[in-house]
């Protein structure tokens, strides 16, 4: 077991709670509208923006958020337009931003598989400093702010969005709100969990929530917690054994949602 | 064609084209709904009465010719219009794990009327029971949309619809999935509410023999182009059913 100073353990803490939260709270939207996809591939893209940032010795977490961000706009509008299937998307785009990531790396000054370079491909929430815990408690509450802001638009959007357009609620911009805050969390906990692994606190935490409620409401409102319960045990489990933080927090959101998978109501019959 | 404000519905010379598609789905229709109609929409499948309902509602853009609804351009106020038009669009199906409950579906019909950075407020739950009480599914409130047989789900969706008050009423075969019952009763509540009201109402039939009994119009359309106009359901004969069904009767 790794034994670590206070203040890192409270700031490690923090952190995981509010990437936690946001990652969750993005994660109802993206597992509901299906934009698993669309969100992978931002992951990736975000990965491969921090590589480059690496190798050109600039912000990774800068050039991660234009990464993601971009491609969050690029990807929206032309899956949208040109109506192509989630699996084409992501097989195209997955491996592109992959293979980009790795290029970068390969030319990262040094040893290619620095510190610096592992941090980004598994994460390191070990190492978050001060300035990367505002950044994340700012982007939480524009996470929180918005859809509570906006919760009725979002729950029509999530509803179906041809019936939400029918009663009147112009979608496109909540639509691109949502797509905004994917890539723009993801970028900005890329650090926590790493590239590969970000985008399992997106998805399972949702994922597992909607397993056990029909209440759009409730399930807005659980993810966070299972969010930050997930990053808490998964810490837990990386100081116990000392596994990288990313797969720990990976790993033990897979195993919980696939209990909450068997002890499913929505799958009992009576 | 002369336009009036007492005309929810004006179409000049529209055609609606598919994306992708050459050939229009419907092809220089002109029509006029007077405020207070009720007017029935009857064609074989792929007639185009869906393309029609959805121009006339603005979801799916028209390619030429004017459409004036509620006295705007859909174009310029599609979600002005869509905020003051009850929609019920044609055999929708939820999967079982669908994570609304029926009341917030419902509700959620009043959404774009009550507008931006405002939360929905007692008098908006309150007209939520009522159009469950005047469709009579009070008692499905609290259950999830996806777990509604479809004659259910076909309900929810009309009382989501009537939930915003609407000014015009537009409904896309809305007793598709219904029995007998519910289909008699559901016809009776739309000329309820179109009598009292005087909500004008568009409605797509796939069954004549559905046809409301409060209906003064029925309009045919076949290959996107409405072909008879005018007639009251008395009028409709086995002439017009074999040109359009193409069956002998």
């Amino acid at each position: 077991m790794i034994l670590l100073p206070l203040n890192i353990i409270t700031t490690t803490l923090i952190g995981a709670s509010l990437a936690g939260v946001a990652c969750s709270l993005i994660g109802v939207f993206v597992v509901r509208m299906k934009l698993s996809s669309l969100g992978f591939c931002m992951s990736h893209a975000a990965f491969a923006g921090a590589a480059l940032g690496l190798a050109l010795s600039f912000n990774p977490l800068v050039m991660a958020m234009i990464f993601s961000l971009t491609s969050a706009f690029l990807l929206g509008p032309v899956a949208e337009k040109a109506k192509l299937h989630p699996d084409v998307i992501l097989g195209v785009m997955f491996s592109l931003m992959l293979a980009l990531g790795l290029i970068f790396l390969s030319l990262t000054p040094g040893t290619a598989m620095s510190s610096s370079a592992m941090g980004i491909l598994w994460g390191s929430v070990l190492g978050i400093s001060k300035t990367e815990l505002i950044q994340l408690g700012g982007l939480t509450g524009i996470v929180v702010g918005l859809i509570v802001l906006f919760s009725k638009e979002f729950q029509a959007i999530m509803f179906s969005r041809k019936l939400a357009e029918a009663s009147g609620i112009n979608t496109k911009p909540f639509f691109y709100i949502i797509l905004f805050l994917t890539g723009i969390t993801i970028a900005l906990t890329l650090k926590l969990i790493g590239g590969l692994l970000i985008f399992a606190l997106v998805v399972n935490p949702a994922s597992t929530v909607y397993q056990f409620f029909y209440d759009i409401k409730k399930i807005i409102l659980i993810s966070p917690l299972v969010g930050v319960g997930y990053c808490m045990v998964g810490i837990l489990v990386s100081l116990l054994f000392d596994f990288p933080v990313g797969s720990s927090i990976a790993i033990v959101s897979s195993i919980c949602f696939g209990i909450s998978v068997v002890f499913s109501p929505k799958r009992k019959r009576g | 064609m002369n336009f009036s404000s007492t005309q929810p519905i004006k179409l000049k010379n529209v055609s609606t084209i598919y994306e992708g598609e050459k050939i229009p789905a419907i092809k220089d229709v002109n029509l006029i709904i007077s405020r207070g109609e009720m007017v029935t929409i009857i064609g074989p499948n792929g007639a185009g009465k869906t393309t029609l309902l959805e121009t006339i509602n603005g979801l799916l853009p028209h390619t030429a010719g004017k459409v004036e609804v509620l006295g705007k351009d859909i174009k310029k106020y599609g979600s002005y219009i869509r905020r003051r038009t009850g929609y019920v669009p044609q055999e929708i199906t939820f999967a079982e794990a669908t994570p609304f409950l029926v009341e917030d579906v419902i509700l959620m019909g009043r959404f774009g009327k009550i507008g931006l950075f405002k939360s929905p407020t007692r008098s908006d739950y309150e007209k939520v029971r009522e159009v469950m009480r005047l469709i009579g599914i009070q008692d499905l409130a609290k259950k999830p949309i996806g777990k509604l047989s479809g004659g259910q789900v076909q309900k929810v969706m009309i009382a989501r619809a009537l939930a915003k008050e609407p000014e015009l009423l537009l409904l896309d075969e809305p007793f598709s999935n219904l029995d007998l019952n519910a289909l008699s009763d559901i016809s009776r509540k739309i000329s309820y509410l179109h009598t009292i009201f005087n909500l004008t109402t568009l409605m797509v039939i796939h069954n004549v023999a559905s046809i409301p009994p409060s209906c003064n119009r029925a309009i045919l359309i076949n290959q996107g182009r409405i072909v008879e106009d005018n007639l009251s359901g008395k009028r409709l004969n086995f002439s017009h059913l074999k040109m359009l069904y193409r069956v002998n009767l």
